[in-house]
């Protein structure tokens, strides 16, 4: 089951295309990873994700049904761009923004006394916002984000701007929300930051979609069968299994990297290794998938 | 709509509760009072305490208790000039004032100089020209006695005119009208107009701006149509204004209503007093204090020569048009910049039919129903200004009704236009704007 599908979604603006016939699946609890460098368009399939902009072409589904402005409440946002009012006490302000989302104020009442405990905040709720700390104002932008306890969080650059400590507080929180339920989009350009996260991805690049499935599939797709091993002996001499590259001594050790051809798996290859000379260690190299999203750009651009 | 009422809330709410506005509200309509007060008191109290001396030296011996009225003790002295001078600074008198030794004897002549007035600073205007009326008034009493003429015959030469002016309604009914009170009520009500313009006007745009700066409006949009925001701001701030508004109108009326019966129940105390004393000195004051009673009706009869409903309802119509149709521009430009020095080159084609409005008051208060107001007053960018000025003295119902269907037209349709550069605008920050971006905005898909 999918909470979003995006199908054939295409943005123009007067100079350039913004997204250009995107589609994409969200499976529901999955933590999904939107990837691609600045200006790809990622932002502008949020916003239209989030009702604040309209596609020109294309749909939305969200749990099979069009996107429509009653799913305002089933989504929270955390743009890359976020703010909170500095003049308005912090408690108020949460009020407001769960009663746009749609609360009555005696749900979002007892949603802020529980979130501000969770966060450590409580004795905040009546300070001004200009009086909090930057990082008690992010915890509490995270906390107007899922304090309707939506089933769609959509999280733009989530960590930047955040100290580690905040960083791995909202970590932890985004795992609990899958936890229970929710569906997490995760939209950045900084690829390596997510990849521990996401089970799926999919990449954007100048505006249209270049990849997208499970994590673990399209690593699967992309491995080259290139193995990383240290040794004692010699891997000199051909064989008609693999060949062995970048070999160097480090420490009386050789280190190679080592090629199987097509239809060798792990262990056939290891046997051959063992015959011929002392493994010290052994690993396959898993492409990372900033790795894969350059082998595809640069491959795009040739 | 709910949306609407959250945003307008929370707008409105936040100002309300603020200090200064509480100040602003309470505190605005007693400063005019208060401040008049002051000054009346402390120009009362400077007279009073004033008892410097301007020693008269008059060599003509015609001016003998000329110069009684006045703030000055005058005193009269004998010699010349220069002892005069030095007797000033002896005794610490504030000048001398010398008269010449001269005589009235030709009737043709008119012009008299050789006066001299010496003072340690310099002497007020009103000081001075005082001094010149009584030296002015004891020469043509002076002459009047030469020429033999009946002093009688001179006074009752000049008349004062009343002319009671009335207006005329199709039903034949007349009404007793009054120019200067509708001077006053269409001045004032105009002013307000423009006042409100201003003032709420630049409250909506800082509040886009506060929103646009503080990088919450994207959450925000996430949640509310950006047209709902925006108009829930300028229902919200209009909210407020309309508040400030009525507690003004409270205080203001409580005040002078308090103030008017005070002087008539005065009067009629007194009079009560002086009726049954039957004390000629009493009865003196009883003439003056019916005089002041007649005063007060006479301001209450002027009062209600005034259409107050129509003038009410109209100023109504009119404050919620102006502040709609400014309110939803002054959005527009908010949600454009990024600080409010950007704001400043787009402020000016707003703020100028507002100025052309209020400097076109004086001309149209001269003329009422001159071409000049009836086109203002129909044009939705000046017409609240405008035809506010021109309602007390009468307006024609055609005019009032076209004014009035020109101006939600006007407002509908730059709300509309300032609803699509805002929704654009919100969401672009650091993009180098002027009037050819705004209207690629105004023409864009969102």
């Amino acid at each position: 089951m999918n909470i979003l599908e995006a199908h054939h979604v295409t943005k123009n603006y007067a100079a350039h295309k913004a997204l250009d016939d995107v589609s994409i699946s969200i499976p529901k609890q999955s933590i999904f990873g939107l990837l691609g460098p600045n200006g790809a368009g990622k932002t502008t399939l949020i916003r239209i994700i989030n009702q604040i902009i309209m596609s020109d072409a294309g749909d939305i589904m969200i749990n099979g049904e069009k996107l429509q402005p009653k799913h305002i409440g089933v989504i929270g946002y955390l743009p890359e761009e976020r703010g909170l009012y500095k003049k308005m006490k912090v408690g108020e302000q949460l009020m407001y923004l769960a009663e746009l989302k749609g609360l009555s104020s005696g749900d979002a009442r007892k949603k802020i006394k529980h979130w501000l405990e969770k966060m450590g905040l409580t004795e905040w709720a009546g300070k001004k916002v200009e009086d909090l700390s930057k990082g008690m104002a992010q915890k509490i932008q995270f906390i107007a984000t899922v304090m309707h306890e939506p089933d769609l969080l959509i999280l733009d650059e989530p960590f930047s701007g955040f100290d580690p400590v905040n960083a791995n507080l909202i970590k932890d929180e985004i795992f609990e929300l899958r936890e229970k339920g929710a569906t997490v989009i995760f939209s950045t350009h900084r690829m390596e930051s997510v990849e521990q996260l996401c089970d799926h991805i999919a990449l954007i690049n100048k505006s249209q979609k270049i990849l997208d499935g499970s994590k673990k599939e399209i690593k699967d797709s992309f491995k080259s069968h290139k193995y990383s091993v240290t040794y004692k002996g010699d891997l000199v001499g051909a064989s008609a299994n693999f060949t062995a590259h970048d070999t160097h001594e480090v420490d009386d050790l050789n280190h190679s990297i080592i090629q199987a051809s097509n239809g060798q798996n792990p262990n056939q290859l290891l046997q051959e290794l063992i015959n011929k000379v002392e493994v010290h260690s052994f690993i396959e190299e898993i492409p990372s998938i900033n790795d894969i999203f350059i082998q595809i750009v640069e491959g795009g651009q040739k | 709509m709910n949306q609407i009422f959250l945003v307008l809330k929370r707008e409105y709410l936040t100002r309300v509760k603020k200090k200064t506005f509480l100040l602003a509200t309470i505190l605005t309509p007693l400063i005019f009072p208060a401040l008049i007060l002051t000054i009346v008191y402390f120009a009362t109290k400077e007279k009073e305490s004033r008892s410097e001396e301007i020693l008269v030296l008059d060599q003509s011996g015609l001016f003998t208790d000329a110069f009684d009225v006045s703030s000055f003790d005058f005193q009269s002295i004998e010699g010349d000039l220069e002892s005069a001078k030095k007797q000033m600074s002896d005794q610490n008198s504030f000048g001398v004032l010398y008269i010449p030794d001269f005589e009235v004897t030709d009737p043709s002549k008119i012009e008299y100089s050789g006066f001299e007035l010496y003072t340690k600073t310099n002497a007020s205007v009103s000081e001075i020209s005082r001094m010149k009326r009584s030296i002015r008034t004891r020469l043509e009493s002076i002459k009047l006695n030469n020429s033999g003429l009946d002093k009688e015959l001179i006074d009752n030469l000049s008349v004062r005119v009343d002319l009671d002016s009335y207006n005329l309604s199709d039903s034949g009914e007349a009404k007793k009208s009054n120019s200067q009170l509708s001077y006053a009520v269409g001045y004032g009500t105009g002013l307000l107009i423009y006042m409100f313009i201003f003032i709420y006007g630049s409250q909506i745009m800082q509040s886009v701006l506060d929103e646009k700066t503080s990088r919450i409006v994207e959450v925000i949009v996430s949640s509310v149509r950006p047209f709902n925001l925006m108009m829930g701001k300028v229902l919200g701030v209009g909210a407020v204004g309309f508040t400030q508004l009525l507690i003004w109108f409270v205080l203001i009326g409580g005040l002078s209503t308090a103030g008017l019966s005070m002087m008539a129940g005065a009067g009629s105390d007194v009079m009560v007093e002086a009726a049954s004393n039957q004390m000629p000195v009493e009865a003196m004051e009883a003439v003056e204090l019916t005089q002041q009673q007649e005063m007060v009706s006479d301001i209450q009869e002027m009062i209600a020569s005034v259409p107050v409903v129509k003038i009410l309802i109209c100023f109504l119509f009119y404050f919620l048009g102006a502040y709609f149709l400014y309110g939803a521009l002054y959005a527009a430009i908010g949600s454009a910049v990024d600080s409010i020095q950007d704001a400043q080159q787009f402020m000016f084609p707003i703020i100028l039919p507002i100025l052309a409005g209020i400097m076109s008051m004086f001309f149209v208060l001269e003329d009422p129903n001159g071409g000049l107001a009836v086109t203002m007053s129909l044009i939705p960018f000046t017409s609240p200004i405008i035809m506010m000025a021109r309602i007390p003295f009468g307006v024609p119902d055609w005019q009032l009704a076209l004014s009035m269907a020109l101006l939600i037209l006007g407002f509908v349709a730059t709300i509309w236009m300032a609803g699509r550069v805002y929704r654009v605008g919100i969401l672009m920050y650091g993009a180098k704007v002027n009037w050819k971006t705004i209207s690629k905005w105004f023409t864009m898909k969102v």
